[in-house]
């Protein structure tokens, strides 16, 4: 992978048209799913069904949004799963303690940002690579949470407390955080000075430096409003069932790091946008759901999904290789 | 190139070693004053053999991420050649002995798969691997139908279960391996060039390192070991899943970036990758015989994971940015 | 572009086309044995003893034990509740001390390392719930090789691998309990579908299977949709019980829950569906999980046994085992509070037949 460095105007102008494309194969990519599994059964197209698939899965598309930041500034979160269980547990048991709701919703934020501005600061000032920060924290929050909890279940919620089923309008509330914070953050990462200095540390650390930019302080922000996005899916994770299940959500960090890179964020740091990993995370639930509307035999849904995500991988390279041809 | 890379790394390497090696002492030290069960040869030797399928994977994973590059589908792997192991002796009526060989085969494709797109496409290995995660075990799970094949004759058992000259069968095949992998990477230009790409890939290109060939090798070659991890493992437990191996992944590269290998490529030895799943393993063997929950265990070992390293950068007080 | 639109149409097409044949139901390959349709209690077969043996076990008769308990996993509310049993079961006896401890996922090679431990540390007895029976068994006889015993409870292993095994329910009872309630609340007609946890786990396929086979001979024009796999993850199960029912409509008359965390998952994407009446959900579940949807009126009914009698009920086999009040040939164990328990297909022990738990007696219930 050329590891461009975007310094400043040239390469900002390159980066958004590279990124407009990106998004674009994403989001003919699930025009086309809907059209064909469309054709084959109508359902599939259906208001409700859409409805379900954004509705349940709004959480891992907030979620990648933050990893999507952690990435583009050149590292990465493997506990992201772990810690979603460990927030949304907190969440219910607040909750179930009569503290008040904004307060049950408000702490997995503040504590999503303290414990991810930890470990970003780990990373930035004592220089450990952040994937074995974030794999040890990983350990430690999934065993501490099991120590902790047992795995009970957390029920009797008060009613108002299920902020994911609430509706505006008709349409599930989480769909707004998805697409709001989406947009927000995209405009963010563009027109902000750490936004852009977030870019510029991934890019290149040397490059950012000498452009007057803190990379360990960059670095540090990465992760904080990484921790409020986690935060923010802990609690729509937390809040779309009745019952909480007081445990970490299997491979949960695998789905939400596939949707990052899918969406065109580039691992070695500098490039990417939180738009794709959004349409990213969109495009694989739908897959997920398709594949049960055209009757693909459930042994071989995983191996299909493969296929596809990976094809969708292939034909960005693809596209990429051939804009730098033509260029 | 490749000489100044190994020049101003290898102190670190040296170091971290050490460190690791002095904690390794002292764990085993204190583990063993608090129960006698814990420094036994028995307990020894059957350590060895449980953490056999993890080492193997570490060892090609440690050249992998030497190189800068990373595979998250050794587990599937592992779990799509013990199907086809299976499948090709049940389905395929393959001799016993062909469908093994056939089994590690398929893992060596895997792999090769995996290093060919990466190579050829240019599709970052972490990118590459994390589909193939999903699709090795999605064909895994679509080849055998949920369906385990069982019944295996007595002599497939002695590689998992049985001993030669008193030592688990297994533990020899992880002995020779270490090895081979130890002379490759410290003693040969292969070894070096594996340095030099994770230093400098582009530096390694122009130096006339033939860059896409050995990446191909390694990816293969990690492919093969996990394969080898499947037979050994199918032989271990006597059966076949399609979720055998989930989670391999990241034991084996939380062993090798705890022996030392830098994530972003250039530094790490075999010895410190031997070191860091040595020190896993009986970590938690050791506490689990003094009394210590599993839940409990494994926040020790994210613990010792972070302050290991911390611990050793803080010592040669490396100077560099965040990331 | 173009190029791109038809390489995924093509892809999409092609594995969709490849794929599409062959429905499938989930269950496994073994042998099915449908209770009758009325209440005839089945015919058990005499067999003998087919347990395993232990090598010089120390006489420990009316001494102090040790056990040590390995779920299929820790952290999970299911397995917390047996833990409990085993709790009660120890506190009662008063000379037994029992610990749990597993992996944080039910992952079978964790597992084996976790018993592999305890063997190696020196307990007197192993309780076990096997991820998979075959896996399991190297370890297991290890154990009684060693002069441990071995009683294995909630999903079994080879039987040569362990002593005695304490079955909640035999598999042709939770499948004829499920099916009745099901075609009790959507008619002998009715169309339903499956949420299971995943097509590997042993006893999920085993009740799929011999639910398939009591419905063809007991309730014949009920028809079965499909069945879709969902892990151990609640928003998973959620959204695959959502996609079932937004792909059939008003087609889909009922959702058959297999697993405590899909039945519960499958209940809240009916009623955020608002459709509580039309869709019936049916599982297996705990009755903490499924409290807000009985009470609500969604859900009429759960089918399980008790987890706490469970993890009970092996404590004292393994107590009984210990003094030898079990012994092979025997034909009934005593277990405290429970009773009597009988003996069943050579060395299975049975906790008794499932029972149903709604509206009036949910809150009786805690774990």
């Amino acid at each position: 992978m050329a590891t461009a460095a975007f310094s400043t105007s040239a390469g900002y102008r390159d980066l958004r048209r590279m990124v407009l494309g990106q998004e674009m194969v994403l989001f003919i990519a699930i025009v086309l799913l809907f059209v064909v599994v469309g054709l084959i059964n109508p359902r599939f197209v259906a208001e409700r069904n859409i409805s379900s698939i954004f509705l349940g899965n709004a959480y891992i598309a907030v979620a990648a949004i933050g990893m999507s930041m952690v990435i583009i500034s050149g590292n990465i979160d493997i506990s992201v799963g772990s810690l979603i269980g460990v927030l949304a547990t907190i969440a219910g048991t607040l909750a179930l303690n009569g503290v008040p709701i904004i307060i049950c919703w408000l702490a997995p934020l503040v504590i999503g940002i303290a414990i991810t501005s930890g470990m970003g600061a780990i990373v930035a000032y004592l220089h450990i690579p952040s994937i074995v920060v974030t794999l040890g924290m990983l350990s430690i929050l999934k065993g501490g949470l099991i120590s902790v909890t047992g795995g009970a279940w957390l029920t009797n919620l008060p009613p108002e407390f299920f902020l994911s089923q609430t509706r505006l309008f008709g349409i599930p509330t989480p769909i707004y955080f998805m697409v709001g914070l989406t947009i927000a953050a995209a405009f963010w990462m563009r027109l902000s000075a750490t936004g852009r200095a977030i870019y510029a540390v991934g890019g290149n650390v040397e490059a950012a430096r000498l452009s007057g930019i803190d990379p360990a302080a960059t670095v540090v922000k990465a992760f904080a409003i990484h921790g409020f996005f986690v935060g923010i899916a802990a609690v729509l994770f937390a809040t779309q069932l009745s019952v909480i299940q007081s445990t970490v959500p299997p491979n949960l960090e695998l789905t939400i790091i596939t949707a990052s890179v899918v969406g065109g964020v580039s691992i070695l740091g500098g490039t990417g946008t939180v738009i794709g990993s959004t349409l990213a995370a969109v495009l694989i639930a739908a897959i997920a759901s398709s594949m049960i509307f055209v009757n693909i035999s459930p042994f071989w849904m995983r191996a299909v999904q493969g296929i596809l995500i990976l094809v969708t991988v292939l034909a960005d390279l693809w596209r990429r290789q051939r804009q730098r041809m033509g260029t | 190139m490749s000489v100044e890379a190994r020049a101003t790394r290898a102190p670190f390497a040296y170091h971290h070693e050490l460190l690791l090696l002095i904690v390794l002492v002292l764990v085993v030290g204190f583990l063993a004053v608090g129960t006698d069960k814990f420094l036994t040869v028995d307990n020894m030797l059957n350590q060895g053999r449980l953490m056999t399928e993890v080492a193997l994977v570490a060892l090609p994973m440690t050249f992998i991420i030497i190189t800068g590059g990373i595979d998250l589908s050794v587990g599937s792997i592992m779990g799509l050649a013990a199907i086809m192991l299976g499948v090709a002796w049940k389905n395929f009526g393959l001799p016993l002995e062909l469908a093994i060989v056939f089994s590690v085969a398929v893992g060596a494709v895997a792999g090769f798969f995996n290093g060919l797109l990466i190579i050829r496409v240019r599709v970052p290995p972490l990118i590459m691997t994390l589909a193939t995660l999903a699709l090795y075990r999605g064909l895994a799970e679509g080849i055998s139908q949920a369906r385990s094949v069982r019944g295996y004759p007595e002599w497939f058992f002695v590689l998992g279960q049985g001993e030669v000259f008193g030592v688990p069968t297994q533990l020899w095949i992880l002995l020779v391996a270490i090895i081979i992998f130890w002379i490759v990477l410290a003693k040969t230009t292969f070894g070096r060039s594996l340095y030099a790409i994770g230093y400098n890939e582009e530096a390694a290109r122009f130096s006339g390192i033939p860059v896409d060939r050995i990446k191909l090798i390694i990816y293969s070659l990690s492919g093969t070991m996990a394969g080898l991890a499947g037979y050994i493992f199918v032989s271990r437990v006597s059966t076949t899943r399609s979720d055998m191996g989930t989670g391999l992944e990241l034991d084996a590269i939380a062993a090798v970036v705890l022996g030392g290998t830098s994530i972003f490529g250039g530094v790490g030895t075999i010895a410190g990758t031997v070191i860091g799943f040595t020190l896993i393993q009986l970590l938690k063997n050791g506490l689990a015989l003094s009394g210590v929950k599993g839940d409990a265990t494994i926040v020790v070992i994210g613990t010792v994971l972070i302050l290991s390293i911390l611990v050793s950068n803080f010592l040669q007080r490396r100077r560099g940015a965040g990331g | 572009m173009k190029r791109l639109a038809i390489i995924i149409a093509t892809t999409t097409a092609l594995t969709g086309a490849a794929l599409a044949a062959d429905p499938w139901d989930g269950g496994d390959d073994l042998p099915t044995n449908p209770l009758a349709c009325d209440d005839t209690p089945g015919t058990v077969a005499a067999k003998d003893y087919d347990g395993g043996q232990t090598t010089g076990a120390a006489d420990k008769s009316g001494k102090e034990i040790t056990l040590i308990d390995i779920p299929k996993l820790v952290g999970v509310g299911y397995f917390a509740a047996t833990t409990e049993g085993m709790r009660q079961a120890a506190e009662e006896l008063g000379n037994v001390k029992v610990t749990t401890d597993g992996p944080t996922e039910a992952n079978i090679d964790d597992q084996i390392t976790f018993i592999d431990n305890y063997v190696t540390q020196g307990v007197d007895g192993v309780l076990f719930a096997a991820n998979d029976p075959v896996a399991i068994a190297p370890v297991l006889k290890k154990a009684l090789g060693k002069g441990i015993h071995v009683v294995g409870y909630d999903a079994n292993s080879d039987p040569d691998a362990r002593e005695w095994f304490v079955n909640q329910a035999e598999f042709n009872g939770i499948a004829k309990s499920l099916i009745d309630q099901m075609a009790a609340e959507i008619g002998d007609e009715g169309k339903f579908a499956i949420v299971t946890s995943t097509f590997t786990t042993p006893n999920q396929a085993r009740w799929i299977a011999e639910m398939q086979a009591y419905q063809e001979s007991c309730h014949p024009k009920m028809e079965w949709l499909e069945t879709v796999e969902a892990q151990e993850d609640n928003i998973l199960s959620f959204n695959q019980a959502n996609t079932l029912i937004n792909k059939y409509g008003d087609d889909l008359d009922g959702i058959f829950g297999m697993t405590s965390v899909a039945t519960p998952a499958a209940a809240e994407a009916v009623t955020q569906a608002g459709a509580c009446g039309e869709t019936a959900v049916v599982g297996l579940a705990t009755p903490n999980a499924m409290r807000p949807y009985v009470e609500s009126g969604c859900v009429k009914s759960v089918v399980l046994w008790s987890p706490v009698d469970l993890g009970y009920a092996a404590v004292y086999v393994m107590r009984a085992v210990v003094d030898g009040d079990l012994s092979p040939g025997d034909t009934e164990v005593e277990a405290g509070r429970l009773g009597k328990l009988q003996v069943v297909n050579g060395s299975e022990i049975l906790l008794g037949s499932p029972f149903v738990f709604d509206k009036s007696n949910v809150n009786d219930f805690d774990f």
